[in-house]
């Protein structure tokens, strides 16, 4: 069962840029023993902390995106965990999540376009039209009724 | 009881009941608030878009509640789950000072 997740780990400013690029590779080499792939990395470079963790006040960020199983994930949690100059790291799953944001702009957009020809319009969007469709002031006005009930709690 | 359905006399009684009730607590002029992300077709709100995040937590670091931000529920879960989330990494404050 693949997976899509994303892995961001903060590294210490202590550590050498070799380190860091030492851990990039521990991560590939787990990842392809394992039997998944990274399938991105970008280095956001050295960032200012918004709070102190052990006294630094400065952290290396790097993100990794990694197609494998759940196994694999915990594999590199766990060696994350043990190496001292990663000060902190997340790991999220975003496969499905990825998925649902595909599904809601392709349904609006096929919608829009519904209701465009509906109207005798060209189905997209033409340069100089209005903001708003005819659609968006239904919406206003349910939730108009949610913030009067809101103040009246108030 | 069919008559007394199909004069619709409840709803217009309703109507005009709240008619009152806006006129009394609400005498001066208040924005009507719209969700963010509905407004501006934000279909995924993400931990790394600090900049985003950040227009939701003022300078005492707290999440802006609902009920001032105007975020619907939907958009405000998500909100929730991506300010934890950046918190964890460091890239947004738990609390000032």
């Amino acid at each position: 069962m693949h997976r899509k997740y994303e892995l961001v780990y903060v590294v210490s400013p202590a550590a050498t840029d070799d380190q860091v690029s030492e851990l990039h590779t521990q991560i590939e080499g787990v990842a392809q023993r394992m039997g998944g792939q990274v399938e991105k990395t970008e280095n956001w470079g050295r960032r200012k902390l918004a709070y102190e963790i052990g006294h630094q006040k400065e952290g290396t960020y790097v993100l990794e995106v990694i197609n494998g199983s759940g196994e694999l994930m915990k594999e590199i949690d766990r060696r994350l965990k043990v190496i001292d100059y990663v000060i902190r790291h997340l790991i999220v799953r975003v496969d499905q999540d990825e998925h649902v944001v595909e599904h809601r702009r392709t349904k609006r957009s096929a919608a829009s376009r519904r209701r465009r020809v509906a109207r005798g319009l060209p189905p997209e969007r033409q340069p100089g039209e209005g903001q708003r469709g005819e659609s968006g002031d239904e919406r206003d006005e349910d939730q108009d009724d949610r913030f009067d009930a809101a103040e009246d709690v108030r | 009881m069919n008559g007394r359905r199909s004069s619709g006399g409840g709803r217009g009684r309703a109507s005009k009941a709240q008619q009152g009730k806006d006129g009394a607590r609400r005498p001066m002029f208040r924005r009507r608030k719209v969700c963010k992300f509905c407004a501006e077709k934000i279909d995924d709100i993400n931990y790394k878009d600090t900049k985003l995040l950040m227009s939701f937590v003022p300078e005492r670091a707290k999440i802006v509640p609902r009920r001032i931000s105007g975020t619907c529920a939907l958009h405000q879960r998500k909100l929730r789950t991506a300010i934890m989330r950046a918190r964890q990494l460091a890239m947004l404050p738990y609390t000032s000072e």
